[in-house]
């Protein structure tokens, strides 16, 4: 059983990314704030008792229903449905040169003594915009395998899909990604 | 297609994959250099719900303890304490006003009985002390006579 310090320090280390990942599905500071407030309840007031390791699938599990229950609400149900359709669309991600944006953002992001601070922040906006832009799927599993470091298994258990389906999501978006910032004239 | 890379020793395949969690790990710590920056305001209302819910966390873990707790009793400092046992002379206490409520009843029922012994026994004397014998009143004769009018008083022009 999850002590009270435990838990608090859980929420604490989650509860940026958590508002991230909501703002990034939902696009409104206000709705997602709300999503991650009913989420963290939610565990307090049902899970409390779970042993502090099983914390952090069991959040992201209610915080993915809030979200769920946040586009129901709204009744755009049927517009987040046809952002689903997008899942499937295939990817020309073939031929892109990962090492290349690897490299860049090596340059760019990796060290400290880096002079350019402002190009830093904007480059951290363009990452950020440009995750937002992800279709759905490709962005929750990215997120989730990446950013909230869970396995290809548990990613794919939350996201109620297969493991091949998570590492096709993920290998599009870091595709998708790497080849939308070479686009916004990140190189070497 | 799992060739070689050339001066790594490693197949294609894995080389891709090895390079995609790397850019990957690239773009997450990108995303967490942006999280830790943001606005006041949200980070606060961020708290607020984190406190919230340890809040709720906190009475669900006390729901269980108060149900079966005792009731609420005050300490000797006038201290509001909830739950654990009643010390023995509170219990002992609590009982005095049943005590006092069954003596009190007792004390009117012994009061009642001797209030109706006592009206018995005056009409006893009366009837006993007067002059007309308590047989009289067994005689139907005597309360035919009772009930009777006394006749009127003769009358003379």
């Amino acid at each position: 059983m999850a002590t009270e310090k435990e838990l608090s320090d859980f929420l604490k280390s989650v509860e940026k990314r958590a508002f991230k990942r909501a703002v990034y599905a939902v696009r409104n500071d206000d709705a997602a704030l709300d999503i991650v407030q009913d989420a963290m309840i939610k565990l307090a007031e049902k899970y409390a008792d779970r042993p502090a390791a099983e914390l952090p699938l069991i959040f992201q599990r209610i915080l993915s229903n809030a979200t769920m229950d946040w586009f129901r609400r709204e009744k755009v149900r049927n517009a987040f449905v046809q952002n689903l359709s997008e899942f499937e669309k295939a990817d020309d991600e073939g031929d892109f040169d990962l090492l290349e944006t690897l490299h860049t953002l090596d340059g760019q992001l990796g060290s400290e003594s880096a002079a350019d601070t402002v190009s830093r922040a904007q480059i951290l906006l363009l990452i950020d915009h440009e995750v937002a832009e992800l279709p759905a799927r490709q962005r929750e599993a990215f997120l989730l395998r990446y950013w909230e470091e869970f396995d290809v298994s548990e990613t794919a258990a939350l996201m109620g899909c297969s493991e091949g389906s998570v590492k096709t999501h993920c290998s599009r978006a870091v595709h998708a990604l790497a080849k939308s910032l070479a686009a916004k004239g990140i190189k070497p | 297609m799992n060739t070689n890379h050339p001066g790594f020793g490693i197949s294609r395949d894995d080389h891709a994959l090895q390079l995609q969690a790397r850019l990957a790990g690239k773009f997450a710590a990108a995303l967490s250099e942006g999280a830790r920056t943001l606005p006041h305001d949200i980070t606060e209302r961020l708290r607020f719900s984190r406190e919230q819910a340890l809040v709720k966390a906190r009475e669900m873990r006390l729901a269980p303890q108060l149900a079966s707790a005792t009731p609420a009793w005050l300490n000797s400092a006038g201290t509001l304490v909830l739950g654990g046992p009643l010390p023995g002379w509170h219990r002992a206490l609590s009982l005095f006003p049943l005590l006092m409520l069954v003596a009190g009843m007792f004390l009117i029922d012994h009061w009642a009985t001797r209030e109706q012994v006592v009206a018995v026994a005056d009409v006893d004397a009366v009837l006993l002390a007067d002059d007309l014998p308590p047989a009289a009143y067994q005689d139907p004769g005597f309360i035919e006579f009772l009930r009777t009018p006394p006749p009127l008083p003769l009358s003379f022009p």
